[in-house]
């Protein structure tokens, strides 16, 4: 219950506050192991989110206090904890900057996917089930490819234009790693780095909320070597 | 003889007619809102309201849905009498409902259709009920009204009828509630317990402490025959209903008792010429409320001593609908003993040094000036031997440490650090430098690192001070604070206290001039710690300040939505702030002479348009605000 009130939470500072700065950095290794890391910066917005935190409520809704956040924070990272092929988590807080930092290394992407999966079933997080059914992260031999879930936030009412121009301030950055070189990819708009390993694709958050696919995309890669 | 006949007819027909609906105000109403619809229609007619577009909506939810073209003046509803919104509250029960006049019985029922009409025990008055909702008609006025007895006396009914027949105490608050077919009353049972009903009978039933059982709750049962215990709560909240109605209706109906017959402080209220009145009697409210019920069972005699004290803490209102204004008057009424600490609390003297740091284009400002000094020794007269009086030990140990206190405690510093006079200023929003955290990428190995840098925030800019003798003991504090934190730092003309509010923006502390200031206004802090100076507001604005009395304060409506920043607001909020903007005004709460026995206050709107007529003013931007959010 408590997690549905930070849901509930979340949804209302991604509504009220504009500035936002995320980011993934998804490792994977040639055997299929890798990490996975995400980001939110909400240290622009740290005036209107303290406000809002002095509030009991806002729009009928309970507003958590730090502790409970923490708390929810510490009960979601031992459930990441407990699921199997998930290894060295860690979830770090900073209250003064409101930063946000998830990191942990898996043995397989389907097991990173399927512990997020059954995390957000568990918590009854997701409303529609059929919205987790896609597979986020599909890998054979020397493809691979990525898709953002849909969790486009259901608004309530309309952005006037000061909060798209802010919200339009706000990025969200992907980045995929490889321990091979990448030979194409799909999405147009991604960079590759000088050494062909690593990919990323850049966005503002007004774009992701109107359309999640801008940050998918395929990539083919180089086959892996043989060892002698 | 013929001429005696027709004067004694006369006499009884204007006895039966002229009953108005203020006399049907049942004597536990704790706070009343009469509006007299002669006097407001004067300022706005009836064929002028009915016109409002925001009307159509009322009208339309008025005759359920379809007006047929019919409006509030088909309504039944006699405007030559005043309309009496009232809420009341005894030990037992709460009582609320409306008190109007009747022109047309048939067309009243347009509006009242759903009500149904019950047997009626009293001459002359005619009852029709709807669910919960009471109509009582007599003569030409009606009463509506709603009464809840109270949970704890429908409770401690059933709970004790229901333990004294042997059945087990209900488990509330346990998940299997209602999974348990245990304990069931019959239903003859239960219409014997209704009969038998009588709330007098309740002090000799055996109360048995809520205790945990293991035993579950009966769920409602199919059997028509049987009730369980929600059942026969209902059954006895139905039964406390019609008991407090009719005990309600005989005072009301046929022995004449209303709030107006037995409190002369309303009854003369109702004369008043205004276009409505208020009514609040406080001193029930003390009585009523359920938080001082233990205080009441421990200290029964110190309870009656302050009951005694706050006997006669009645406010009373007066609305006036002027030309170019709508004004408030309000006049706070106390006894004696309470009304000779107001008096010494307000026997005090404005300190003039704090007009200066009051901005001319201060959206929002008030004052606040008493004599806390001679308060606190009144105080200390009135309160002691109220306490004396007690035998309690906890009373007498109370009384000890307040004696003690009071002979240890340097009252010369205590009341020297805060003389009495205090303001507060609200500027409006103004962005604020914060530091924020930025990720810098690095586009080679798209690697980042964290990155403090300068943001940018709104923040309402406030300042509050008070007047003070006793510069030393602030500076005191500081100083000692900032021997235990590098965030806050002397400044020479001020303190600066880094990210004290919301972890981001620095607040600032002027201690001078005999006023110890805290404000987040960089401004004031760096550049005016000694007053704004020519930027201060006007002679005349400090001149009602000085006038205003112990509270003044003042609140600058077109100022306040200018100050606001406008991305805050949704575009339709802005359509409404825009389409009001120049219909605003000024509000200004000011405060008269204080006595034993009563306080003045007076609230001021004083709208910028000058149209003659502030009622339609109102109306007027009620309805632009109804047709831009529809």
């Amino acid at each position: 219950m408590k997690f549905r009130i930070i849901f509930y939470f979340s949804v209302l500072f991604f509504s009220l506050v504009s500035c936002i700065d995320i980011f993934d950095d998804l490792t994977v290794h040639n055997d299929g192991t890798g990490t996975y890391k995400y980001s939110v910066n909400l240290s622009a917005s740290k005036l209107k989110i303290n406000s809002i935190l002095a509030l009991d409520s806002l729009d009928g809704k309970k507003i958590p206090s730090i502790i409970e956040i923490q708390d929810e924070i510490n009960r979601v990272e031992k459930l990441f904890k407990e699921k199997d092929g998930i290894k060295n988590v860690s979830i770090e807080t900073d209250f003064v900057n409101f930063l946000f930092k998830f990191q942990c290394d898996f043995d397989s992407l389907s097991t990173l996917e399927s512990a997020v999966k059954s995390i957000l079933k568990s918590e009854n997080w997701v409303k529609n089930i059929e919205d987790l059914t896609p597979t986020w992260f599909d890998q054979n031999e020397n493809k691979f490819s990525r898709i953002i879930p849909d969790i486009t936030i259901k608004r309530g009412r309309e952005l006037n234009p000061t909060e798209i121009d802010l919200l339009s301030a706000g990025k969200y950055r992907s980045i995929t790693r490889f321990d091979r070189k990448i030979e194409k990819f799909e999405n147009e708009t991604a960079m590759l780095n000088p050494d062909k390993t690593a990919i990323a694709l850049q966005t503002n958050i007004y774009s992701l909320i109107n359309n999640s696919k801008l940050l998918e995309n395929t990539i083919y890669l180089s086959p892996i070597k043989q060892q002698k | 003889m013929k001429f005696l006949k027709l004067l004694l007819v006369s006499f009884l027909f204007f006895n039966v007619w002229s009953q108005e609906s203020e006399d049907f105000i049942p004597k536990e109403a704790v706070s009343v809102f009469s509006i007299n619809n002669v006097a407001l229609l004067q300022k706005v007619s009836l064929d002028e309201l009915v016109q409002y577009e925001f009307m159509t909506e009322l009208q339309t939810e008025l005759f359920d849905g379809s007006t047929n073209g019919k409006t509030l003046k088909d309504s039944g509803i006699d405007f030559d009498k005043k309309l009496n919104v009232f809420y009341g509250k005894s030990g037992e029960f709460e009582v609320s409902g409306f008190t109007f006049g009747i022109s047309d019985k048939t067309k009243l029922f347009n509006v009242f259709d759903d009500f149904d009409k019950q047997e009626s025990n009293i001459e002359g008055a005619e009852f029709y009920t709807s669910l919960q909702n009471h109509l009582v008609i007599k003569g030409n006025v009606a009463v509506l009204m709603r009464v809840e007895p109270l949970q704890s006396t429908v409770k401690d009914y059933a709970d004790s009828v229901w333990l004294a027949r042997g059945y087990e105490f209900p488990n509330y608050y346990d998940d299997e509630y209602f999974e348990d077919e245990g304990a069931i009353i019959s239903d003859e049972e239960a219409v014997l317990l209704e009969e038998e009903f009588d709330a007098d009978e309740l002090d000799s039933l055996i109360y048995i402490e809520d205790e945990p059982l293991d035993e579950v709750f009966p769920t409602a049962t199919e059997n028509p025959n049987v009730k369980n215990y929600n059942e026969f709560k209902d059954s006895i909240l139905v039964m406390y209903q019609m008991q407090f109605l009719n005990q309600i209706s005989n005072e009301l109906f046929i022995e004449n008792i209303s709030l107006k017959s037995v409190d002369q402080k309303f009854a003369e209220q109702l004369t008043h010429k205004a276009e409505g009145v208020f009514y609040l009697d406080n001193s029930k409210n003390l009585r009523n409320t359920q938080n001082f019920w233990y205080f009441q069972s421990i200290f029964p005699h110190l309870y009656n001593e302050i009951d005694e004290l706050y006997s006669g803490n009645v406010i009373t209102g007066d609305l006036f609908f002027q030309e170019n204004s709508i004004d408030f008057k309000l006049e706070a009424n106390y006894g004696e003993a309470l009304g000779s600490i107001y008096e010494k609390l307000n026997k005090s003297k404005l300190d003039k040094s704090i007009l200066k740091y009051i901005h001319e284009s201060s959206a929002f400002h008030f004052t606040y000036n008493v004599n806390l000094r001679e308060a606190y020794e009144q105080s200390f007269k009135v309160v002691v031997p109220i306490l004396e009086k007690q035998k309690d030990p906890r009373v007498s140990s109370t009384l000890l440490t307040l004696e003690l206190l009071n002979d240890f405690v340097n009252k010369d510093a205590l009341f020297g650090t805060y003389t009495g006079t205090m303001f507060g200023t609200f500027n409006g929003i103004k962005k604020v430098k914060t530091k924020k955290i930025e990720y810098q990428y690095d586009e080679t190995t798209f690697e980042y690192t964290e990155q403090e840098v300068e943001g940018e925030e709104e923040m309402p800019l406030f300042t509050f001070g008070i007047s003070t003798d006793r510069e030393d003991i602030p500076e005191k504090i500081l100083k000692h604070i900032s021997g235990l934190t590098s965030k806050l730092k002397n400044h020479g003309k001020y303190w600066k206290f880094e990210n004290a509010l919301l972890e981001s923006v620095p607040l600032y502390f002027i201690n001078r001039n005999g006023l110890f200031i805290v404000t987040n206004d960089e401004n004031l802090a760096i550049n005016n710690y000694d007053g704004y100076a020519d930027e201060a507001i006007s002679g005349k604005e400090a001149k009602k300040i000085k006038k205003g009395g112990f509270i003044y304060a003042h609140v600058d409506w077109t100022k306040m939505i200018d100050k606001f920043p406008r991305e805050m607001f949704q575009p339709k909020q802005l359509e409404v702030m825009d389409a009001i903007r120049s219909k605003t005004g000024t509000m200004e709460l000011t405060s008269g002479k204080v006595n034993r026995t009563e306080t003045n206050f007076e609230l001021k709107y004083s709208m910028n348009e000058k149209s003659g007529n502030s009622a339609k003013h109102i109306l007027d931007i009620i309805n632009s605000v109804y047709v831009l959010s529809k």
